[in-house]
Order: structure tokens, then C-alpha cells, then sequence
């Protein structure tokens, strides 16, 4: 799995980056928020100006209560990106709140009788900097 | 306006496929277009339009100034990489038809192998959304987009590794015959593909393409014309192209295992008149095996979901009912973007692929893919 320790080789987001700072801001406060027209209550993501179903451009960032489904899965046994110790899984997981939010994430706490897609996933946040915070999923149940 | 049987491939060319050339990619896309043009029986200064996929504004006016080019010529040019090329003579057609030009060339080549040094994924890192909210997550390069969408089909459909392996199978076979194929003498049978390493489970390296140094290109001019210049003329039977509407990023499409192939596919066979039953091979966009699987699903030689079943027992081979990728295709001849899957489809048509021929060819499918977009051409014999 990817460490801590790694985090100066790897790929990070810019948490400073105008579209995306409120999801960051969220994940240092321990909130997995997601952006929600607030005419239709669609969720947006990814971000966008307008809303897919309505058009509306006002988009209220929202925190979800952090429950998914694992949609599909990869585990990589050879690292394609400087800073990660394969192997490593990642994967998209779909929110409880709408599955067609999907969020790609490392996947934590794989279980030994393997995964499935339909599996619950829970957050959870993992500390790289004072300035930056990722969400994660964890295998549960 | 019907675009059906109005254009035919006159000419093809293509360099050697190297992992790493000497020559850089102008040089390459030179080369490989003068193939196109002597096997054409054409001169330079015959072409008035260009389509040169991926190329920049420098490429293109070096590529024509390279060629010999002095008249003025039309460019087209609409899609991306490998929907470019396939989608190409759909542009050549409106062009040709609406009195732009006369004889079009297509070129696309390639030099990852020295360029990029393996970092295909480059062009992915560049776009925003996934450097925010995949790259930190692990979700990339494209082998891992890929290898998810194969996951996924595992689990919806119960597709095996096993299924996989008779795609990168086959096209190994169909590139052991072929004299231009970067891994012919690197045999692959079911259980030595079973038994390499996973480098993204479920896929192995035998699932990816090549990474690799080549350019190919094809001559289109009208069917009149076309017919003037050879006895075997290759029509341009129908042409079809699709976009997936929710967008570029695979990780959000609401049916995230369609390719947009379930919309170019049924056009391209309406506008030439067949089914899938009536085709006789097809050369389909292989980036990785799922791919092809996901394809013959989308574009109608199956059902979704069987297409796992349907590519085991031989069937996709060469003497099968429905071979696939005939010259070994991306996954085993050399990947550039579809144009080796054109220049082959050319070849069997004409009669001309050795070893390698499908008896009886009269109608091959070719497809190119991009992300969200897909380009599907029916070509029929002349
Ligand atoms: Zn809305």
C-alpha cells in the first residue's frame, strides 16, 4: 500500500485549485462533500457549471454520509506512478446517496475471501499534509 | 446525400513496425504515405486533401510540404486518434462529394517507443478532473481504466481471464504470419498467458498493447476514379460515427461498459446495407483484449455479456467463423491507432494477405476508438 512517507514522489491534487478547493476543505474538516444543484438536488460530479438535469448553475457543496457500494476494482501489481509500493488496489465506488456519483479511491482493508462488486465501503480520511487530506474506502462487513 | 459506395481505398502504406525506429515520426508518416501513393499509382501533387489525426499545425504543413505537396488542399479532420483514422473516410466522402477535393490521404503514425519511453499515459495526466480526483487515487494510467472496465464485465457476466487470454491468443497467432508484426516470433499460447504475471489484474502484459515507433496511411478517391487507377479498387461500403453522450471520463458513464460502437456501428451497417452476420472478419480498436470483447457486444455480434464465450474455441481466429484482427492487430503487430487495422482490411480484400488471408473476403469492418468516441467503417471488395 501507498505511505505516508511516499507523498513527496506522489501525484498529488492541487488542493488550491478554484473548482476543486471546497472537496479538499471538506476533507480536512472530515466531510466528503459533493457538489448538489440546489434547484433540483441533482448531485454534479465531477464539477460542472451546469447541472445535467436542469441546467441550474447554483451547486451547494453537500457532505454525504460517506456509505458506498464497490463498483469495480483494479489491483495493481506493478507501480505506474512514482511514490506507490505495488501492490496497491484501486478502485470506483458508487455513493449511497446516488450511484452515479462514483469516486475512484485506494481501497483499504481488503478482505482475505477477496471482493465483489455490490460490496459496502466506508469512508475514511488519510492525512498527507497540513494542507491536504484524501478520502479512502475500507472493506466492511 | 448518400455517402454509401460513393469512394473507394486506392492506395495503403506503412513503414516497418519497430519498438524504436531511427527515424523520427515525420520521417515516418513520410515514408509511410509514399507507400500509399505508389501503391496508389498516384504522385504527390495528385492529393488535395490531408487527414493527419493527433497531427499539429507544423506536422501537417511539414507532412505536405515533405510530400511534395505545391497545390492547395483541403484538411479535414474531426475526431481523435484512432476514431480519426476510421472516421477518416467519412470525411473524405463529404469532401469528395461536396466538391473540396478529389483524392484524400490519411496518415497516422506514431513514435511512442522513443518519445515517450513508455509514458502513454501523459496526455491523461494533462486533463484536470483526473489529475484532481483519480491520479491521487491510483486510478491510471489507461491500463487501469481498461482493466476496470474488465473487472466490471467479470463480475456482471462472468467473463474469465481465460476469455481474455483467446483475444491476446489469437492476435499472437495472426501476427506470427504476417512479416511486419513486432511480436511474430514471440509465440503466446493459452497456458503460458495463464501462467505470466498480472501487471493490473486481471490484466497481464499479453492484455495491452504495444508501445512501439510506425505510421501507415491510405489513399481515398472517388469510385469512378478509383476505378481508373485499379482493377481492385476497395469501396468505402458505409461509414458511422458515435460519441458516448455523458462524457470523457470512463470512471462516470451511467452504462460504463458501452463503447460508443452501439451508436457508429449501427450506422455504418445501415449505410451499407448488412448485418453483422454478413461480415467476413473484422479489425477491431485492441488498446486491450476486454476491449475487443466489449466491442463485438456493442456492435451487435453478440448479445451483451457473451462476448466472452463468443471469442473462446477458435472462433475468432483465423479459419473461425468470425476472425478478429487478422494482421495481430495492435496487441501484436504494432499500435497506431487503427491504421494497420485499415491497411489489413485493404489487403484481405484485395486478396493480398499471404498466410494470413480470410477465404472469401468480400465485406471487413474496421473500428477505431477514443474514449468516448468510436468510428466504425464497413469496406467491401470493388
Ligand atoms: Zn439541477
Amino acid at each position: 500500500m501507498s505511505g505516508v512517507a511516499d507523498v513527496a514522489e506522489r501525484h498529488l491534487p492541487d488542493p488550491a485549485w478554484s473548482v476543486a478547493r471546497p472537496f479538499w476543505e471538506g476533507c480536512r474538516a472530515g466531510e466528503l462533500r459533493i457538489p448538489r444543484c440546489d434547484r433540483c438536488g441533482r448531485w454534479v460530479w465531477y464539477p460542472a457549471p451546469l447541472c445535467p438535469d436542469c441546467g441550474g448553475e447554483h451547486h451547494v457543496w453537500t457532505a454525504t454520509a460517506g456509505r458506498a457500494t464497490l463498483f469495480t476494482w483494479v489491483t495493481v501489481r506493478r507501480a505506474f506512478l512514482p511514490g506507490y509500493r505495488a501492490p496497491y488496489v484501486t478502485a470506483l465506488v458508487a455513493l449511497a446517496e446516488d450511484p452515479r456519483v462514483r469516486l475512484a479511491t485506494f481501497l483499504r482493508d481488503i478482505p482475505t475471501r477477496g471482493l465483489r462488486a455490490g460490496m459496502p465501503v466506508e469512508l475514511l480520511f488519510e492525512t498527507v499534509s497540513e494542507h491536504l487530506t484524501l478520502p479512502a474506502f475500507r472493506c466492511v462487513g | 446525400m448518400g455517402l454509401a459506395r460513393r469512394i473507394a481505398i486506392v492506395g495503403v502504406g506503412e513503414t516497418r513496425y519497430e519498438r524504436r525506429a531511427t527515424r523520427d515520426l515525420a520521417s515516418l508518416r513520410c515514408e509511410a504515405s509514399r507507400a500509399a501513393l505508389a501503391d496508389a499509382g498516384l504522385a504527390a501533387a495528385a492529393v488535395d486533401g490531408l487527414i493527419v489525426p493527433g497531427s499539429g499545425y507544423a506536422e501537417l504543413h511539414e507532412l505536405a510540404r515533405d510530400l511534395g505537396m505545391r497545390g492547395q488542399f483541403h484538411a479535414a479532420s474531426c475526431f481523435h486518434s484512432g476514431t480519426a483514422v476510421v472516421a477518416a473516410p467519412l470525411e473524405a466522402a463529404l469532401a469528395i462529394e461536396g466538391g473540396l477535393a478529389h483524392t484524400v490521404l490519411c496518415c497516422q503514425g506514431v513514435a511512442w517507443g522513443s518519445e515517450r519511453r513508455g509514458n502513454v499515459g501523459q496526455p491523461h495526466a494533462e486533463m484536470r478532473m483526473k489529475a484532481a480526483f483519480e491520479i491521487p487515487f491510483g486510478w491510471y494510467p489507461q491500463v487501469v481504466h481498461f482493466a476496470g472496465m474488465a473487472r466490471r464485465h467479470m463480475e456482471l457476466y462472468g467473463t474469465t481471464e481465460a476469455q481474455l487470454g483467446a483475444v491476446a491468443v489469437a492476435c499472437r497467432r495472426h501476427a506470427a504470419l504476417h512479416d511486419n508484426a513486432i511480436l511474430a516470433t514471440e509465440p503466446l499460447e493459452l497456458d503460458g498467458y495463464l501462467a505470466s504475471p498480472y501487471l493490473a489484474e486481471p490484466f497481464r502484459s499479453a492484455d495491452c498493447c504495444l508501445v512501439n515507433d510506425g505510421a501507415g496511411a491510405f489513399v481515398m478517391t472517388s469510385l469512378e476514379r478509383a476505378r481508373e487507377l485499379r482493377a481492385d479498387p476497395v469501396v468505402v461500403l458505409g461509414v458511422g460515427c458515435g460519441v458516448v453522450p455523458d462524457g470523457e471520463y470512463s470512471s462516470l458513464r451511467e452504462d460504463y461498459l458501452a463503447t460508443a460502437a452501439v451508436h457508429s456501428a449501427p450506422r455504418a451497417f445501415a449505410m451499407a446495407g448488412i448485418e453483422p452476420a454478413d461480415v467476413d472478419f473484422v479489425a477491431l480498436y485492441d488498446n486491450f483484449t476486454a476491449l475487443v470483447i466489449q466491442q463485438l457486444e456493442d456492435m451487435g455480434f453478440c448479445a451483451r455479456g457473451e462476448g466472452g464465450p463468443f471469442v473462446e474455441g477458435g472462433r475468432i481466429e483465423l479459419g473461425g467463423a468470425l476472425p478478429v484482427n487478422p494482421s495481430g492487430g495492435q496487441l501484436a503487430q504494432a499500435f497506431v491507432f487503427s491504421v494497420n487495422h485499415v491497411v489489413e482490411t485493404v489487403r484481405q480484400l484485395r486478396g493480398d494477405a499471404g498466410a494470413r488471408q480470410v477465404a472469401d473476403a468480400e465485406v471487413g469492418v474496421v473500428t477505431g476508438y477514443t474514449g468516448a468516441q468510436h468510428a466504425t467503417l464497413v469496406l467491401g471488395r470493388g
